[in-house]
């Protein structure tokens, strides 16, 4: 009962909350057009309206950080973050609850046809990811090829790599994960497990499998760069390469996404204006700085391409 | 009878309120029935996913479009048939020791300290399962638990996280036994075990089971201790008690930030809370037809 009670005051105050934001926004979005006409050349149009953001979460913080700096810049603007996973991102994108939509994988591989109409795709920066095994694996070096074993339940014993005998302990990410979507069609190259195989243990987050990797003897899984640094865990080269920024950008490296800010064409013009100067912002020169402190890599310098069937080009 | 008009209006008021109250609850819970049976049979009506191969599939792989909800409907009911096996005993144990044995250290020692076991929260539960029961299955069973996670672990969680209810239950269906039972049974010349056993327990039966029910609608329903400790494992079918296994509770958390709304995966996912919600009401079911036939026993 006091669920229904609740939920419809907050419906009410939402609802007031939005209404009030609809008509601050209608009021003042004429009036940097207006400032624009009056003083021309001045590209100081002071923003104003309220954005939110919804999606993937391993990305958030890296979100989160350029919107406290636009946000400073822009006083009068408001960027909303929330969580809620890749799929919730994109979903409510597509329907027009959120202007922007993080995502880890491209929208085509979530989202029906139809929902994918107006959809634009903001590729604002690229996470590389590669295995990690527990810090008492002898082995440093894997090819793909004993990767895609693995991860296919063929390969199981370490002596196997050219290590100490032993069972390898597989670590996967939940299914529907876009770590592992990455991951899985950068080595598997299509292939699927088969039924019998079985990781022992699908965890929902890169942080726990840091922590179960460091805490299984033998195990290996996969991360992202950033969370590479971790006592108990070694990451691994990749056919020699190592699981750097350089390697990514010349293309050696070939195990990498990107994270995508999906927007609507047919956005609100209340609203566009501000969603768009958020995305330059991300891609701007001044913010890749802080986009290699988090541990992703800016899309300037990127010399390859994928698409969303994963094939590389030259950039 | 101009001092009676109030009254009587106060009365409708109060018959208003009340009434208005009763009104909201029954609709929440027919809206929530409806949302959810809507959503969840979506996958069959809709999607086209045949029933047979949703409740019987052995296998739940969401990126090969295959929802087969098997493995985790036999890992719900593995950790709660288990969990209640750990925590019956010793929860029916200890309720004999507080009632029948120790009655002023049962008050004020025992059942404060039992109460406050049942306000944890359940990720407290989780964290202590990851770090304290799976290193032990860990280091007892070594590499036949390489992660320690799995149906057993999240058992051992569960029954910690349902001993409490259970035994406070327990306790005040053994406190609800007349004294004249215990007394006439003394009269017989019986001891007090015999008392226990023949007289107590029997008289108790209906209240201990609801007390059991209880317990198994809580451990059926956790999620995040049990999502903490069991592994997470939901593509095939778990095949011992070390192996890392899911749950419905589990499997729908962790698939619920991935799926897109619309999609296959994400009735799929509703149809799972389905079944959760129909366990819940046999769960209820049960408990009612006890307590029917307690009544009638008890004439």
């Amino acid at each position: 009962m006091s669920k229904f009670d609740l939920s419809r005051r907050q419906f009410v105050a939402a609802f007031g909350a939005t209404a009030a934001l609809a008509g601050l926004a209608a009021c003042n979005s004429s009036e940097p057009a207006a400032e624009g006409t009056e003083g021309e050349g001045t590209d100081t149009a002071a923003l104003v309206g309220s954005i939110s953001c919804s999606g993937a979460t391993s990305f958030q913080p890296l979100v989160e950080k350029a919107r406290d700096a636009f946000q400073d810049a822009n006083p009068d603007v408001s960027v909303a973050i929330s969580g809620g996973g890749s799929g919730q991102g994109l979903s409510q994108v597509a329907e027009g609850s959120v202007q922007i939509g993080r995502s880890d994988v491209f929208a085509e591989e979530k989202l029906e046809a139809d929902q994918l109409e107006g959809l634009v795709d903001n590729q604002v920066c690229i996470v590389g990811m590669g295995p990690i095994v527990n810090a008492d694996v002898d082995v440093t070096d894997i090819t793909t090829e004993q990767l895609k074993g693995i991860f296919l339940g063929e390969i199981t014993d370490w002596a196997d790599l050219g290590g100490t005998a032993g069972t390898i302990q597989v670590i996967q990410r939940e299914a529907g994960s876009g770590t592992r979507a990455t991951f899985e069609a950068a080595v598997l190259g299509g292939e699927v497990a088969p039924d019998s195989f079985r990781p022992v243990a699908e965890v929902d987050s890169s942080g726990t499998v840091v922590e179960q990797v460091a805490a299984t003897a033998g195990s290996i899984s996969y991360v992202a760069f950033n969370y590479m640094e971790n006592d108990g865990i070694k990451a691994l080269t990749v056919d020699g390469v190592e699981p750097t920024q350089e390697n990514v950008e010349s293309g050696d490296f070939t195990i990498w996404a990107y994270e995508h800010m999906y927007t609507r064409e047919d956005e609100d013009e209340s609203t566009a204006a501000v969603t768009k100067a958020f995305i330059e912002f991300m891609l701007s020169d001044d913010f890749a700085a802080t986009v290699v402190e988090e541990g992703f890599i800016p899309m300037g310098d990127m010399k390859v391409k994928k698409d969303a069937e994963g094939n590389v080009t030259a950039a | 009878m101009a001092n009676l008009m109030p009254k009587r209006r106060l009365e409708n008021i109060g018959l208003g309120i009340t009434g208005f109250c009763v009104a909201l609850v029954a609709l929440v819970v027919v809206t929530l029935i409806f949302m959810v049976a809507q959503q969840g049979l979506t996958t069959f009506f809709v999607d086209g996913l045949n029933p047979i191969d949703f409740f019987f599939g052995q296998n739940w792989i969401p990126e090969q479009e295959r929802y087969g909800a098997l493995p985790m409907i036999v890992g719900s009911f593995a950790v709660t048939l288990l969990s209640t096996a750990f925590a019956l005993p010793v929860a029916i144990g200890s309720a004999i020791f507080v009632v029948e044995v120790a009655p002023s250290f049962g008050r004020r020692i025992f059942q404060p300290f039992i109460e406050l076991l049942v306000g944890i929260p359940s990720v407290v539960y989780g964290v202590l399962g990851l770090y304290v029961i799976n290193s032990l299955i860990k280091a007892i069973f070594g590499d036949a638990a390489p992660t320690g996670a799995g149906i057993l672990s999240g058992s051992l969680v569960l029954a910690i996280m349902i001993l409490p209810t259970i035994t406070t239950l327990s306790m005040d269906a053994l406190r609800a036994v007349p004294n004249q039972y215990r007394e006439g049974s003394y009269a017989l010349g019986c001891t007090r075990w015999q008392t226990t056993w023949h007289v107590v327990l029997k008289s108790a039966l209906p209240s201990l089971m609801t007390a059991v029910i209880l317990g198994m609608t809580r451990a059926f329903g956790e999620t995040l201790a049990v999502q903490m400790v069991i592994g997470g494992v939901e593509r095939s079918m778990p095949m011992g008690l070390l192996d890392p296994a899911s749950t419905l509770t589990a499997a729908l958390t962790a698939g619920l930030s991935n799926a897109v709304s619309g999609s296959v995966y994400y009735h799929a996912l509703w149809s799972l809370g389905m079944i959760l919600l129909a366990m819940s009401l046999v769960f209820i079911l049960i408990i009612h037809l006890i307590g029917r036939k307690g009544a009638k026993a008890n004439g």
